[in-house]
């Protein structure tokens, strides 16, 4: 019998269908991977396992049980337990204190508490000192908490959403040991990760999803390499019609309009997650960067806009080396970008329309530092009338719009500066067909307008289609180059899962 | 299952009216109730409320004097809030102001009027700044949160004008009283109308003028995008430690001309109440006027009204607590409506990650 | 444009209602003012009091909402009050010109701090009386000042706290180091040398007339130094809750405190009633005459009941009537002698020159002159049996 069964799982939102008929089958005693891009509804799925949603179609079934959980305590009292991706610890209590908070025993005694406390850590090898206060703790530990709080509730089933992602490498290897230690005792873990080294190294089976649905179940990890894992991940490839038309061969003797050197980044932990990277764009090239999701994409975008520090590197925009300059001085120099987060990055949610659009060029539009409203107005229309931006009220907060025009209306902006250089961080992501084709087409007229574009995307048929180039990120370094028109997915998979494949680099 | 406030994508359309009229609406009918189990009539009370307060010129005057204080604090209180700054030391910045325009009249109590009032409202502008500039840079340097250091320093302001009045700047003629001597003569505002002095014009110039300012210039632009995310704005190039430190500043220089005017146009001279409050109401100006700088000069006057109306019926025989009770009434109305507005009311339980956030999240995935 | 003008129109929208309800009733307001234009010439007088705090149930402002309801008791004249109202600032003036507004012509202020205020006050509104209490500001016409002579019950409330102490150590807890203060100390401290020449009685500054935490902290300091009877000079009755529970005697101040304060023995107390309505009563026989008046317990203005129980009842009944038949001086009595030992007094004839509290430049008696009300209020020094520094 299996200890949790999914069936046919629904969970629709407004506007959106998070998880379409998932199942999900996990042994007891087993450590299994549920694997997916972003947004392939892995997290929808485990927040109806752990009670955080209901689903509108489907069955929950523990031990052969049908469950219906209204609440996340519903199902911590069934034994289901989940460690999400945000700790939700208070730091000034303990180790202790958060563990047992709101399933102490009645009568308290906090020596023998921290001592059951300690006894459970100790069992499963989570290294922590039950008495201190957890703002003291790394992330790490403080992950620890959260799997402890778990066990606290006696949870046989526990649910880790990207456990990884915030943990050292050498860390990621201690946690790889618990959850064995945990399946060891008879529970199951559930362990969501788009990282393929991780789920080959510490799970026993993984379900693969992509698009809300299950596209391989329970595949038994041991018979399995990684370039396998990474193709289902990002599915088969589609209809070569779709492919860009590439208006003009890019003359290979042009100097390139972005050139990026030896580019290092690192995150507040001290972990390079830009590893030495380099990469040409020429005017008039797409170079796309494929990657499973947190190899560095984000940082290394990031870092070319000049948003967070590098810490050696250059960054040179149309022979101006930037490498020092500010967001705003690099803008100035041709440089645009559309960054990941649309909403609280690269536009402001509680602004308007008009204040949202002229963000980039507000300076123009004043006179003695007083804007000009009616220029500002006619600029936005204008914009707003080229991108085909549907706004309903100019003077409303832009937070009301939806994805596909908040993109537009982003795109739009960046690029009506007239940049040379255009940095395009999952740009399409979240969009309805027509928003993906309209941000496509926008970026392909543009590189045929001679701007050269750099592509990150997580989606591979985007990249495909799109680029002249395709790089591929691992562990926050550029360790594969394809040329797109005979690219094989299998080779870009493995490259994407870490595996190089020698034979694709140039 | 739990209730939460979610803000809401974008305010209720045109229902900023209808909830401040039903608000208001719903805060007199409740103040009825109560002042008729109280025994007293509560349309006789509402109107002499009304008449004391807009009902004639002298009505007017003590609405629009009130309103000074109210609406300056409230702007300081605003201009740090477009920001997303919680200034919580306009009343600390008000007593430093009233300390600055004092301390100019003991050193020059001869100087002629003219040129003394003009001098003590620029030191109490100095003043206001001056309390702020230490949260302004703990902010901007050390990302120190700026409403415990604001929030405390009115302490401090306190203390220090206690100090004054206790000590060194005791009045010799006070019978020991700790009062700081009468401010000279020539130093008052010049009388507009009525009671009201000139205090009122230039309250009316700055913070219309500011307001205006705030939203119409790349300064005040530049803070909403601060405002709205700090990321956005380094996105586009705004120095966030530069504009932190000015609209701190420039928050404690309002709420210190606050002082000032207070102290040339209300008191004869500097005592330990000069703030008497008007600070930590500007914070409820602010919260009226949506934190838009803009809107504050409207709020601040109608929040003068429900004052001096609520405090004209306690002349009436209605007991300082019932009318406290009353405008409290009236401003929770206001409150409630502003908040409705802005926010809507969610069921927690499908919680934490439920709502416009996961929704969002799963939106980023088809 | 037209969506804006719409949202002013309803913003405005509950001040029209609020209008048009009160439109309503407009025949009301001209009844009044005429019924007012027939009555007596009596009925013309209103007398309004502005009070600092609220008027509470036994300190300075409870005592002065009691004078006015006794004022208006005994002359049929309408009264009418604010509280809460705070000094030197815009308030005030409001609450004032309201009352103007409303026909009030006789305005009380109770508070120090009213004082340059309602001078200014008295100056524009020649037609109106203006009484302020516990200052020194007046004019010729319209505007005098009230206090009273608190020492003379203190005098006797320390003959009652010389006669109860057992430890011989007598606390004070008091507000500021004014004139006012000191003298009702060294009054007390007198009285206590007189039922018992060896207690000393200990001060405590709180710097504050009104903070039960502060006060109650002071009494326990006090109670902590070993004294077993506690009185005050403030507006709560902290220091009673404090002596209570230690089990000790509280002589109260400004009203009877019986009913809050267990261990309570007596009191010295305020009675404004006698003065408001003679004030009340000349400002309607237009006979007011402005004076710095500066009543005794021969006035009624202070009064201290004698508590039967006490073993110098007799003794303080005495006192109290040579007092009020003004035979009988707190402060000319023999030798008065400072902490430091120096002979201030003997025999009502200044020994030692007497310097303004606040500034030395000005001399407020020299030795020879003889004691006069000067002398008093600018008391700044602490008889010999007082521990404590009269600097604060």
């Amino acid at each position: 019998m299996l200890a949790v069964e999914l069936v046919d799982i629904w969970k629709r939102f407004p506007g959106v269908v998070a998880n379409a008929g998932a199942t999900l089958g996990v042994r007891s005693g087993s450590v299994h991977a549920v694997l997916g891009e972003n947004g392939a509804g892995k997290s929808t799925l485990m927040n109806v396992l752990a009670g955080v949603y209901q689903p509108d179609e489907g069955s929950v079934v523990l031990n052969g049980e049908p469950q219906r959980f209204a609440s996340p305590a519903d199902a911590i009292a069934c034994g289901v337990g989940m460690v999400h991706q945000e700790f939700r610890l208070i730091p000034t209590f303990t180790v202790t204190e958060n563990v047992v908070l709101g399933a102490a025993p009645t009568r308290l005694d906090r020596g023998s508490l921290r001592a059951q406390v300690g006894e459970l850590a100790e069992r499963f090898g989570l290294l922590t000192d039950p008495g201190r206060p957890v703002w003291q703790l790394s992330m790490g530990e403080r992950q620890r908490v959260e799997i402890l709080k778990a066990l606290w509730r006696d949870a046989s089933v526990l649910i880790l959403d990207e456990p990884t992602a915030v943990l050292t490498p050498g860390e990621a290897v201690e946690l790889g040991r618990v959850t064995r230690a945990m399946a060891d005792d008879g529970r199951s873990v559930i362990f969501i990760s788009h990282k393929l080294d991780e789920v080959t190294a510490f799970c026993d089976e993984a379900t693969v999803m992509r698009g809300g649905a299950t596209v391989a179940a329970s595949l038994p990890v041991g018979e399995l390499d990684a370039s396998r894992l990474a193709e289902l991940m990002v599915g088969q490839a589609t209809a070569v019609s779709q492919r860009r038309q590439r208006a003009a061969q890019v003359d290979g003797e042009q100097s390139p309009a972005l050139v990026v050197r030896d580019l290092r980044v690192r995150d507040v932990h001290g972990r390079a997650v830009v590893d030495d990277v380099s990469l040409d764009v020429r005017p008039g090239e797409i170079v796309g960067i494929a990657g499973v999701a947190g190899n560095g994409q984000r940082p290394l975008a990031d870092a070319i806009a000049g948003l967070s520090p590098a810490e050696h590197g250059q960054v040179v925009v149309a022979d101006a080396d930037l490498s020092t300059a500010s967001p705003a001085a690099r803008s100035a120099a041709g440089l645009s970008y559309v960054p990941e987060d649309r909403l609280g990055v690269g536009l402001a949610p509680r602004l308007d329309a008009v204040e949202n659009a002229v963000m980039r060029s507000y300076r123009r539009f004043a006179r003695r530092r007083i804007v000009d409203r009616a220029a500002s107005r006619a600029h936005t229309e204008g914009l707003i009338d080229r991108y085909r931006v549907k706004v309903a009220r100019m003077d409303a907060p832009l937070a009301g719009l939806s994805g596909g025009n908040l993109q537009r209306l982003l795109v739009g902006r960046e690029l009506d500066e007239k940049p040379t250089v255009v940095v395009a961080a999952q740009p399409t992501r979240g969009l309805d067909v027509q928003g993906v084709a309209a941000i496509q087409q926008i970026l392909l007229d543009q590189s045929a307008a001679g701007v050269a574009v750099l592509l990150i995307s997580e989606d591979l048929d985007e990249l495909l289609a799109l680029s002249d180039r395709l790089l591929v990120m691992h562990g926050g370094a550029v360790v594969a180059s394809f040329d797109p028109d005979d690219a094989d997915r299998t080779a870009i998979g493995a490259a994407m899962a870490g595996a190089v494949s020698t034979e694709g680099v140039s | 299952m739990g209730l939460r406030l979610a803000r809401r994508e974008s305010p209720v359309r045109g229902g900023q009216v209808l909830a401040f009229a039903v608000g208001l609406l719903a805060a007199l009918v409740v103040g009825a109730a109560l002042l008729a189990m109280s025994g007293h009539a509560p349309i006789e009370v509402y109107r002499s409320m009304f008449d004391a307060a807009l009902g004639s010129p002298r009505g007017w005057s003590a609405t629009l004097t009130r309103a000074v204080p109210l609406g300056l604090a409230g702007l300081a209180v605003a201009i740090a809030g477009s920001m997303g700054l919680w200034n919580i030391g306009a009343e600390g910045q008000i007593i430093a102001g009233a300390i600055g325009g004092a301390w100019v009249a003991r050193l020059a109590p001869d100087l002629a009027g003219p040129a003394l009032i003009p001098l003590m409202l620029l030191a109490a502008v100095a003043g206001g700044a001056a309390l702020a500039l230490g949260p302004a840079i703990a902010r901007a340097r050390l990302g120190v949160n700026e409403i415990i250091t604001t929030l405390m320093l009115n302490e401090v302001a306190i203390r220090i004008v206690r100090y004054l009045v206790n000590g060194p700047w005791k009045d010799p003629d006070g019978n020991n009283f700790p009062v700081a001597p009468v401010l000279p003569e020539q130093s008052g505002l010049p009388t507009l109308f009525e009671r009201s002095n000139i205090g009122v014009v230039i309250a009316a110039v700055v913070v219309i003028g500011v307001g205006w300012y705030a939203a119409r210039s790349t300064w005040g632009y530049e803070l909403r995008i601060a405002g709205s995310s700090e990321r956005a704005a380094e996105y586009v190039g705004i120095s966030l430690k530069a504009k932190l430190f000015s609209v701190l500043v420039v928050s404690g220089a309002i709420a210190g001309l606050a002082g000032g005017i207070e102290l040339t146009g209300s008191s004869t001279r500097l005592v330990e109440g000069v703030a008497n409050g008007y600070g930590f109401a500007g914070i409820i100006v602010a919260a009226l006027a949506l934190m838009r700088p803009s809107g504050v000069a409207a709020v601040a006057i109608a929040f003068g009204a429900v004052q001096i109306g609520g405090e004209s019926i306690q002349t009436q025989g209605v007991p300082s607590a019932i009318s406290n009770l009353l405008q409290a009434l009236i401003l929770f109305g206001a409150l409630a409506a502003a908040v409705w507005v802005n926010y809507r009311v969610v069921r927690t339980g499908r919680s934490v990650e439920g709502g416009a956030g996961s929704a969002a999240a799963a939106g980023a995935g088809a | 444009m037209t969506p804006k003008r719409r949202h002013w129109l309803a913003l405005l929208l509950p001040f029209l209602l609020f209008a048009a309800a009160c439109g309503g009733s407009d025949d009301d307001d001209s009844a009044a003012a005429g019924s007012e234009g027939e009555s007596a010439a009596t009925s013309d007088t209103k007398a309004a009091f502005v009070m600092v705090a609220p008027i509470g149930d036994a300190g300075w402002n409870f005592m002065h909402n009691e004078g006015r309801l006794g004022a208006e008791a005994s002359t049929g004249i309408e009264t009418a009050f604010v509280d809460s109202i705070p000094e030197g600032g815009a308030e005030f003036d409001n609450a004032v010109q309201n009352f103007i507004d409303q026909g009030f012509n006789v305005i009380i202020t109770t508070s120090f701090g009213y004082m340059d205020a309602t001078e200014k006050f008295a100056a524009e509104n020649p037609d109106v009386v203006f009484e302020h209490v516990s200052g020194f500001k007046m004019n010729d016409t319209n505007f005098g000042n009230s206090f009273g002579r608190m020492y003379q019950p203190r005098y006797i409330a320390g003959m009652a706290a010389g006669a109860a102490t057992e430890s011989g150590r007598i606390g004070y807890v008091a507000a500021f180091p004014i004139p006012e203060v000191i003298r009702g100390i060294n009054a007390f401290a007198l009285g206590v040398a007189e039922t018992n020449p060896d207690a000393v009685v200990e001060v405590a500054w709180t710097s504050t007339w009104f903070d039960p935490g502060v006060e109650g902290n002071a009494a326990q300091a006090l109670i902590d130094a070993g004294a077993d009877v506690l009185t005050m000079h403030q507006d709560s009755t902290a220091t009673g809750q404090a002596i209570t529970d230690a089990g000790g005697t509280f002589i109260g101040y400004h009203s009877d405190m019986s009913e809050q304060v267990e261990s309570y023995l007596t009191a010295p107390v305020w009675d404004w009633s006698a003065r408001y309505a003679d004030i009340m009563q000349a400002a309607a026989d237009g006979s007011f005459t402005p004076e710095a008046w500066w009543g005794g317990m021969a006035d009624g203005v202070v009064d201290i009941a004698i508590p039967a129980d006490s073993p110098v009842a007799a003794e303080m009944q005495a006192v109290k009537d040579e007092i009020i038949a003004g035979e009988f001086d707190v402060f000319d009595r023999g030798e008065i002698v400072d902490q430091d030992g120096n002979v201030i007094i003997s025999d009502g004839v200044i020994q030692t020159e007497l310097l303004n509290p606040f500034d030395d430049s000005v001399v407020v008696a020299a030795e020879g002159d003889g004691l006069n009300d000067g002398v008093l209020l600018n008391m700044n020094f602490f008889v010999s049996n007082v521990e404590g520094s009269v600097s604060g």
